[in-house]
């Protein structure tokens, strides 16, 4: 394109530095939000009231701020579910099947303690707690298993078999919660029994313990992928296989390994919200919303390009961007689905603006200097 | 040399001061050339001198930053391949680039301005033919292309880009995949091209007498410039290399003789299976024993590959078993192969030899991330790694800014180098090298060649898969010409004739002296 003697030019990019990665990421929240407004003006609400409640009661509000932390976290740990078989190159869609499978593993434990119908049980927390988390990421990690078994030995498309292991998820977790199923509550209906009091999560300033455990997790990932031998086997296998199996990778085991890992996240997942979020405490019976909501943790894994660091603010915008999006629809009295359709723009923009990952735009100068333009370097 | 007539004839492609850059490094600078109908113009260049830049630009895929095209004295600005197609410049990529489950007739036909409206099989089957029948090819139409030879592919290729109208023929490295018969047949395909008009531009890397036979001009390039431009008639072999490199350069090497050791590698009975389930190696046995090189000379696709990956445990045998100094390790893994000692530096440097989005270092860790020595406890210890890559870089003259840029931006020289440094740095006893300076520069091919003469003096047992004779009489002590999964004869390098093994390769009987 030609502004008078100026040139503009699309060049195909050599690499990506990091902060780049991350002001193009940020342009395209704001391209987003700017799309976005004029739903706000289709539906008679001025654009800035709208994001101003949306942002407010996000990351501002006494009550909507512990929710967005909370649907963070969520969101966060089924990311990371969805990052560490993205790192080999496999796709995990599978985090709604996990994260049923480990909601049952989790509130099979306390089944198996005898806690159904029982909420004055004591058990030691100490005990019981981390059983429960275990029981989540078994069962999450034996689903995930599975597809990464069928990869890894019969080279079965993943994202076939994680799809079709969500269905089955699906009705495994209804048969077992909803009426006449072993889980089922005694009182509440399409539900799951109530966590004794005594293994209820304990709380850090408010929030469930296991915010500790996803700030961990993050670490302990950025750490296995930047340094260490596991972390380079799974790196090399997603990067170029063929390469991998000549360097003694062996071909089959790493896709089990990351589908298990990826299944034990999703289970923490599960875990935490139905066995640490304050309130919840049961397979609540909106759990096939929390199914949608994990899908989530695909677009924030892709936007964070598989960092897991880079992972945690992402998914605070997402946490935030469905919590905000849900109470400014109902203040606002706007229509059914404004969080879904924010996501949605976003996800969009974010797509899209990841053409600039690969080229940049640059200025010619009539004397042919080359001149970067300013942030899309 | 140019004749009275010829000098007369008209130019058809011309560039002026073609320049291109690229972020830190200039590409082409100030390129000139002209290429005469009824010519082959030849440009020589290394690895990494701007001839794929240079190719690129020609046919339309790099615009230059600076500098014209004319073609037939017009001022031309391809903006994309398709002008240039359009315009009448053919190009024959050293990749393939056909539909593998079409036939030939279908291929030709893809992408043709007249195909999109009545498929007239017939009438371009007569057409196809006719071309084929007027410049010496010869094609089954009909053939699948997966069940050609790499050269029948090739063939293919020309044809298409001929029915298309090609007045310019731009070939890259037309002969590196060539059995010597094939070579021979497309030599004398060019030969009737440029009688009938066409202009041919070859890019070459080697295969310097090659050059010297087919080409009226040679432009040398290196380093983004061209260097020299000869009328054939008063090149030799040596004056080119020499202005390709920029130094004198041995161009036949001394035999380095040692003493034979032990067995290192003794292969009984061995077969395999490829992709499709045939049997593409069937009972091959031989020995190799220390500071041995054992040359197993083919046309690729006759089992060779198949054989270097049953070695190295990429692939399963079907029957037969391998020892390495007399443990039997046909049922091993790769990794307890490689931690056996046997070194593998395979064909495919970029696809399977490296990662090309990894830094050098993290490359070069492909052969150590199980030494407990730089990974202790599962943890890398990439400062130690990074002492490792540079003393290799240094020690291999690897042409790279550092040791943390991306295998993606090394040349496909110095990326042989890299795996090549890191494989022998293992000290292996037992080296698998496929097709080591395919696709190399005389420079790199050199250097290559005296690094494995220098691990046959360690002692170590080397198994040679070259697709070029000449390459494995002069290293190999012993020479197995293999056609269709089998060795044809193994040769004492004394005894090894050069037509008698082309004729092997190409499937004849090995010559009975006294019966």
């Amino acid at each position: 394109m030609k502004i008078g003697e100026h040139e503009l030019k699309l060049i195909k990019r050599v690499d990506l530095p990091w902060w780049n990665a991350m002001i193009i990421s940020i342009i395209s929240v704001i391209v987003a939000l700017i799309l976005f407004s004029l739903v706000f003006v289709h539906s008679g609400v001025n654009p800035l009231t709208g994001f101003k409640e949306i942002f407010q009661f996000a990351f501002l509000n006494r009550n909507g701020l512990p929710l967005t932390i909370n649907r963070s976290i969520f969101i966060f740990l089924c990311t990371c579910a969805f990052i560490i078989p993205y790192r080999a190159g496999l796709w995990n869609i599978g985090m709604a099947g996990q994260l049923y499978a480990g909601a049952l593993g989790a509130f099979g434990v306390m089944y198996l303690f005898g806690a159904k119908g029982d909420p004055n049980l004591y058990i030691a927390p100490g005990i019981g707690i981390p059983l429960m988390m275990i029981g989540a990421m078994f069962a999450g990690g034996a689903i995930g298993g599975i597809a990464g078994f069928l990869r890894g030995r019969f080279n079965v498309n993943e994202i076939v078999t994680t799809m079709m292991l969500n269905s089955i998820g699906f009705w495994f977790i209804s048969y077992m919660v909803k009426e006449g199923g072993p889980f089922m509550n005694p009182v509440g209906r399409s539900e799951s029994f109530d966590l004794p009091l005594s293994v209820r999560a304990p709380l850090v300033f408010g929030t469930p313990f296991t915010i500790i455990v996803a700030l961990l997790l993050a670490i302990l990932l950025y750490w296995v992928f930047a340094k260490t031998r596991i972390g380079y086997k799974i790196k090399s296998y997603g990067l170029n296989p063929l390469a991998a199996k000549y360097s003694g990778i062996n071909p089959q085991v790493i896709p089990v390994l990351v589908f298990v890992l990826g299944g034990m996240i999703a289970g923490l997942a599960a875990y935490h919200y139905f066995g640490a979020m304050p309130g919840v405490f049961k397979i609540a019976r909106n759990y096939a919303e929390f199914g949608d909501l994990s899908f989530y943790g695909i677009i924030c894994g892709l936007i964070a390009q598989g960092n897991p660091l880079a992972a945690i603010p992402v998914s605070l915008l997402f946490g935030g961007l469905t919590n905000g999006g849900r109470f400014a629809q109902g203040k606002l009295q706007m229509g059914f689905g404004v969080d879904y359709a924010l996501l949605g723009v976003m996800m969009i923009t974010m797509v899209v603006l990841q053409f600039f990952y690969r080229y940049k735009i640059v200025w010619i100068k009539p004397e042919k200097e080359i001149s970067d333009v300013g942030i899309i370097r | 040399m140019p004749t009275e007539n010829q000098t007369k004839e008209k130019t058809v492609l011309e560039a002026r001061g073609i320049t291109k850059r690229f972020p830190g490094c200039c590409a082409n600078e100030q390129i000139n050339f002209a290429i005469k109908q009824g010519e082959v113009h030849a440009i020589l260049g290394e690895n990494g001198a701007g001839k794929t830049t240079l190719m690129n630009i020609l046919f339309g895929l790099y615009q230059p930053d600076e500098g014209e095209l004319f073609f037939n004295g017009e001022k031309v600005d391809f903006k994309s391949p398709l002008d240039a197609i359009e315009k009448g410049i053919g190009m024959v990529h050293q990749k393939r680039k056909l539909v593998q489950a079409h036939s030939v007739i279908e291929n030709i036909m893809l992408g043709h301005p007249n195909s999109g409206k009545i498929l007239n099989f017939k009438r371009v089957k007569k057409e196809v033919s006719e071309l084929c029948e007027q410049y010496g090819f010869k094609l089954d139409l009909d053939a699948k292309v997966w069940q050609l030879s790499e050269g029948q592919k090739q063939s293919v290729e020309i044809i298409k880009a001929l029915y298309r109208g090609a007045k310019v023929l731009i070939l890259d490295e037309p002969t590196s995949a060539l059995s010597p018969p094939e070579t021979r047949n497309l030599l004398d395909s060019i030969m009737s091209m440029v009688e009938s008009g066409l202009a041919v531009v070859p890019f070459i890397t080697h295969k310097l007498p090659i050059v010297l036979e087919i080409s009226h001009h040679v432009t040398v390039l290196r380093n983004g410039r061209v260097t020299a431009k000869f009328a054939t008639a008063g090149a030799t072999e040596k004056s080119l290399a020499k202005s390709m490199v920029g130094r004198e350069v041995i161009i036949k090497l001394d035999k380095v003789e040692v003493e034979r050791g032990k067995p290192v590698l003794e292969v009984n009975n061995l077969s395999a299976y490829n992709e499709k389930d045939h049997l593409a190696l069937s009972g091959v046995s031989f020995t190799i024993h220390e500071g041995e090189i054992f040359g197993i000379a083919g046309v690729s696709g006759n089992g060779q590959e198949e054989l270097a990956d049953v070695l190295a445990g990429l692939r399963k045998a079907a029957s037969g078993t391998i020892l390495l100094d007399g443990n039997d390790i046909t049922h091993d893994s790769t990794l307890e192969r490689w931690r056996k000692g046997v070194g593998y530096v395979p064909a495919e440097r970029n696809e399977v030899g490296t990662i090309c989005d990894y830094s050098l270092i993290e490359n070069v860790a492909m052969n150590y991330y199980f030494e407990e020595e730089y990974v202790p406890r599962g943890i890398i210890n990439y400062k130690s790694l990074r002492q490792l890559t540079e003393s290799l870089i240094a020690e291999y003259n690897v042409a790279t800014p550092g040791p943390d840029v991306k295998a993606k931006a090394l040349s496909g020289g110095n990326l042989q180098k890299l795996i090549l440094a890191r494989v022998l740095s293992k000290k292996p006893r037992l080296i698998i090298v496929n097709l080591p300076t395919q696709g190399l520069d005389v420079g790199a091919i050199e250097f290559v060649q005296n690094k494995l003469l220098q691990a046959k003096k360690d002692k170590a047992a080397i198994l040679l898969i070259s697709g070029e004779i000449e390459e494995a009489l002069s290293l190999s002590d012993w020479v197995a010409p293999i056609y269709e999964g089998k060795f044809m004869d193994i040769i004492p390098w004394t005894d090894a004739e050069r037509d008698n093994v082309g004729a092997m390769m190409a499937g004849m009987k090995p010559k009975v002296e006294s019966l």
